[in-house]
C-alpha cells in the first residue's frame, strides 16, 4: 500500500520540476535584495552584474543611518510613525472588516444586495482615482497631520470585506445558533465564535493590510504637512527617488530596500504558518 | 414543568404562496416525546425551530410552561437543541463545548464542573474531554452535542434528526440509548425526523406532516393500525401499505368491495363505515398492509382468493417480501421465508379481511375516521 502511493509517475516529475523551477525564479528579487544591501560601493557597479555578494559589509546600513541622523526629523521618528500606523490600520481594518462581513454573510437586511453591490465595485478603483476623494475628505474632517489622516483611508478594505463574507459564509448557521440557544449574546457570538474561526482569513486579509500599509506614502506625501507625522516609507522612498541619478546614494538605497522588505517578510512567515495552521486543525470542511 | 402549546401557528415565507406551516395547533404535555414526521419540505424543521425561537412566528401562540414566548429569545426559552450536523464549535475542547451554555448562564465554575463531569459519564466520554470536535467520530461528536443539551438541564430537548448522519448500526444503537435517556430523564423532548422507524420506535405520541399541515397526531401504534389518511397510511410502514382502487357495492345487504379482479365480501364491521357514504358510486381506495397479505401456493377460488403473478422476491432475513401482480394491481406481500416463491410463479392471493383501511378516493381521508362525506 505505501509502496503504491510512493510511486512517482511521470507527471508528478514534470509538475515538482516545472513549480521547483518556478519556485527559484520567484525567489530571485528576495535573494538579490539581500545581496545587495551587503554589497560594498565596488561591488554595486560591476559589469556584468552579479546577483550573489562576494564581500559583504555592513558599510551601507552606517552610512544609512548616518544619513538619517543629519537629517531634521530622526530616522526612529520615521520609524515609530510607521509603526504606529500599521499597527492602528492592522487592528482597525480587522475590527471593521470581520464585523461588516459577518453582518453581511450572516444576517438579512435591507439594501444588502446594495451594499454588497458598493463594495465589489469599490474594488475596481485605482487608488489614484480616489487620491482627490481622499483628500477632500481627510481636509473636510480635520485630520490632516495626525495619525486618523493615515488610518482613516485604509479602514475601507474592500478587499478584506470580500474576503471575510467569503469566509464566514461558510460557517454553519447551526453553530451560530446553537450558540444562540446556549446563551451567548450577539457579540459573544462574534468574539467567541466568528473571529477564532476566521483567524485564517483575519491571517491574511492581516498579510495584505499589513503590505498595503506598510509601503504606502500616499497619506503622507498628501494629507500630512509636518515631517514629523511622515513614515518610514515616505523616508526611503524620497531618499532612493532622490538618488535615482546619483552613484553616490545607491548603497543607502540598497540598505533601505532590504530595511523596508524585512519586517513584510517577518509578518508573511509569522501569519503564514498560522493560516496553514488552523487550516488544518481547524476541523471545519 | 415543560408543557408546550401551539396555537393556530402559521409560518409565512416571504414570496411564497403557501405557508411552510399551517394552523399547527397541538398541546405537548410535561415529559412526552413527541416526534414530527414527515417527508423533507413538510415543515416539521421550521416548527422546530419556531419552537427554539430560532424562527419568527408569523402568526399563533406559542407557550412554553404556559408562559407566551412568542418573542422570547432562544436562551431565555430554556430549551437546549440537538442538530443534524451537531454543530459542535470547532475552536472550543469537548469540555468546553459541554460547558459554555452553562459558563455563559454564570454557572459556578465548581458547578460547571460536577456537571459536565456527570453528563461525560453518563455519555461515556470522559475520556475525551480535552479533544477537539474535529478529532471525534461521527458517533462520538453525536455524544458530545447530547451531552451539551443535557447538562444544561433545560426544560424541554430539541433534536432536529440528529441521528442521521450516523450509519446504520450506530444509528440503531444511539437511537435505544437515546429513548433510554429520555426516560430517565423525564424531560418534554420534541424530535424531527424523516424516518419512519424513527418515529415509530421513539415517540410516545407521533405527529406526522404534510406540506405544512397536520396529517395525523397519534400514538405509534395507532397511527400503524388507524391511519387518518391515505399519506399517512402510506409514509408509516415500510414496506409501505398496498393501495387497490375499487368500488363499494351494496348486495343484499352486505358490502362487496370489487375491482376488475377483486369481488371481496366484507366483513359486517365495515358495514358502519360505508353507511354514511351517500353517494350512489362508491369509490374507495382499499389499504391492506404486507403482513395481511395471504399467499398461499395452489389454485385461486376467484372469491377469497385469487391469481397472481410473482415479479420479484426480496428476502431480509427474517422476512421475505413478495411484489406480485393481480392484473394491473400491484401488490406486496410479507411472507415467511421458508416458503420460497419464485418469479413467474402463480399463488393465490387473499386478504386478511380484519385489517382492511378504506379511504375516500377524492379526500383521501380515512372511512375509519369517519365524517368525510355529510
Amino acid at each position: 500500500m505505501i509502496r503504491k502511493l510512493r510511486r512517482v509517475t511521470p507527471f508528478q516529475v514534470v509538475l515538482v520540476t516545472a513549480f521547483t523551477a518556478l519556485a527559484a525564479f520567484m525567489s530571485i528579487p528576495i535573494i538579490f535584495i539581500l545581496n545587495h544591501a551587503f554589497k560594498p560601493q565596488s561591488e554595486l557597479f560591476l559589469f556584468p552584474p552579479r546577483i550573489f555578494v562576494q564581500d559583504p559589509s555592513f558599510r551601507n546600513f552606517e552610512i544609512l543611518l548616518l544619513h538619517a541622523s543629519n537629517a531634521a526629523v530622526p530616522f526612529t521618528r520615521y520609524l515609530f510613525n510607521s509603526i504606529v500606523v500599521v499597527g492602528l490600520t492592522l487592528v482597525g481594518v480587522i475590527v471593521v472588516s470581520t464585523m461588516a462581513a459577518y453582518v453581511i454573510a450572516k444576517y438579512r437586511f435591507h439594501f444588502k444586495g446594495l451594499i454588497m453591490g458598493m463594495i465589489t465595485l469599490s474594488l475596481m478603483f485605482a487608488p489614484e482615482t480616489v487620491s482627490i476623494p481622499r483628500y477632500l475628505i481627510i481636509s473636510g474632517l480635520h485630520i490632516n497631520d495626525t495619525y486618523f489622516g493615515h488610518i482613516l483611508p485604509a479602514l475601507a478594505s474592500p478587499v478584506a470585506v470580500f474576503m471575510l463574507i467569503g469566509f464566514i459564509s461558510q460557517i454553519p448557521n447551526e453553530l451560530l445558533e446553537a450558540a444562540k440557544i446556549d446563551g451567548a449574546s450577539q457579540l459573544g457570538i462574534f468574539t467567541k465564535m466568528v473571529l477564532p474561526l476566521s483567524i485564517p482569513a483575519i491571517a491574511t486579509i492581516s498579510i495584505l493590510t499589513f503590505q498595503g500599509a506598510w509601503g504606502d506614502v500616499e497619506p503622507s506625501t498628501l494629507f500630512m504637512q509636518s515631517e514629523t507625522m511622515r513614515t518610514l516609507a515616505f523616508y526611503v522612498n524620497s531618499l532612493i527617488s532622490g538618488l535615482q541619478n546619483s552613484v553616490a546614494g545607491q548603497n543607502m538605497a540598497a540598505a533601505a530596500g532590504l530595511l523596508m522588505f524585512i519586517p513584510n517578510l517577518i509578518i508573511f512567515l509569522l501569519f503564514q504558518k498560522r493560516v496553514m495552521e488552523t487550516m488544518v486543525h481547524s476541523g471545519i470542511k | 414543568m415543560g408543557s408546550i402549546k401551539f396555537n393556530h401557528v402559521y409560518k409565512n415565507y416571504r414570496g411564497e404562496s403557501r405557508p411552510a406551516v399551517n394552523d399547527f395547533h397541538l398541546t405537548i404535555e410535561e415529559g412526552e416525546f413527541l416526534v414530527l414526521v414527515g417527508p423533507s419540505g413538510c415543515g416539521k424543521s421550521t416548527t422546530l425551530r419556531m419552537l427554539a425561537g430560532l424562527e419568527e412566528i408569523s402568526s399563533g401562540e406559542l407557550y412554553i410552561d404556559d408562559k407566551f414566548v412568542n418573542y422570547v429569545s432562544p436562551k431565555d426559552r430554556d430549551i437546549a437543541m440537538v442538530f443534524q450536523n451537531y454543530a459542535l464549535y470547532p475552536n472550543l475542547s469537548v469540555y468546553e463545548n459541554i460547558a459554555l451554555g452553562l459558563k455563559l448562564r454564570k454557572t459556578a465554575k465548581f458547578d460547571i464542573e460536577l456537571r459536565v463531569n456527570r453528563v461525560a459519564k453518563v455519555l461515556e466520554i470522559s475520556h475525551l474531554l480535552d479533544r477537539k470536535p474535529s478529532q471525534l467520530s461521527g458517533g462520538q461528536k453525536q455524544r458530545v452535542a447530547l451531552g451539551r443539551a443535557i447538562a444544561r438541564e433545560p426544560q424541554v430537548f430539541l433534536m432536529d434528526e440528529p441521528l442521521s448522519n450516523l450509519d446504520a448500526k450506530l444509528r440503531a444503537q444511539t437511537r435505544a440509548e437515546l429513548i433510554k435517556l429520555q426516560a430517565d430523564l423525564k424531560r418534554t423532548t420534541v424530535y424531527v425526523t424523516h424516518d419512519q422507524v424513527e418515529a415509530m420506535t421513539m415517540g410516545t405520541r407521533i405527529v406526522v406532516m404534510k406540506d405544512g399541515v397536520i396529517q395525523q397526531v397519534a400514538a405509534p401504534r395507532e397511527l400503524y393500525d388507524k391511519p387518518a389518511n391515505l399519506f399517512v397510511a402510506g409514509f408509516i410502514g415500510s414496506p409501505q401499505m398496498n393501495f387497490i382502487e375499487g368500488v363499494v357495492t351494496l348486495e343484499e345487504g352486505r358490502y362487496y368491495f370489487t375491482n376488475k379482479r377483486l369481488k371481496l365480501l366484507l366483513p359486517r364491521e365495515y358495514d358502519v363505515q360505508f353507511e354514511r357514504l351517500t353517494r350512489s358510486v362508491r369509490n374507495v381506495i382499499m389499504g391492506v398492509r404486507p403482513e395481511h397479505v395471504l399467499l398461499k401456493p395452489g389454485e385461486a377460488d376467484g372469491e377469497e382468493y385469487v391469481a397472481g403473478v410473482v415479479q420479484m422476491t426480496e428476502v431480509t432475513g427474517a422476512d421475505s417480501y413478495v411484489y406480485a401482480a393481480i392484473g394491473d394491481y400491484k401488490v406486496i406481500a410479507r411472507t415467511e421465508p421458508e416458503i420460497s416463491y419464485r418469479k413467474d410463479d402463480v399463488p393465490a392471493i387473499g386478504f386478511n379481511k380484519g385489517k382492511l383501511h378504506f379511504f375516500d378516493v377524492t379526500t383521501g381521508e380515512s372511512l375509519a375516521a369517519g365524517g368525510t362525506e355529510a
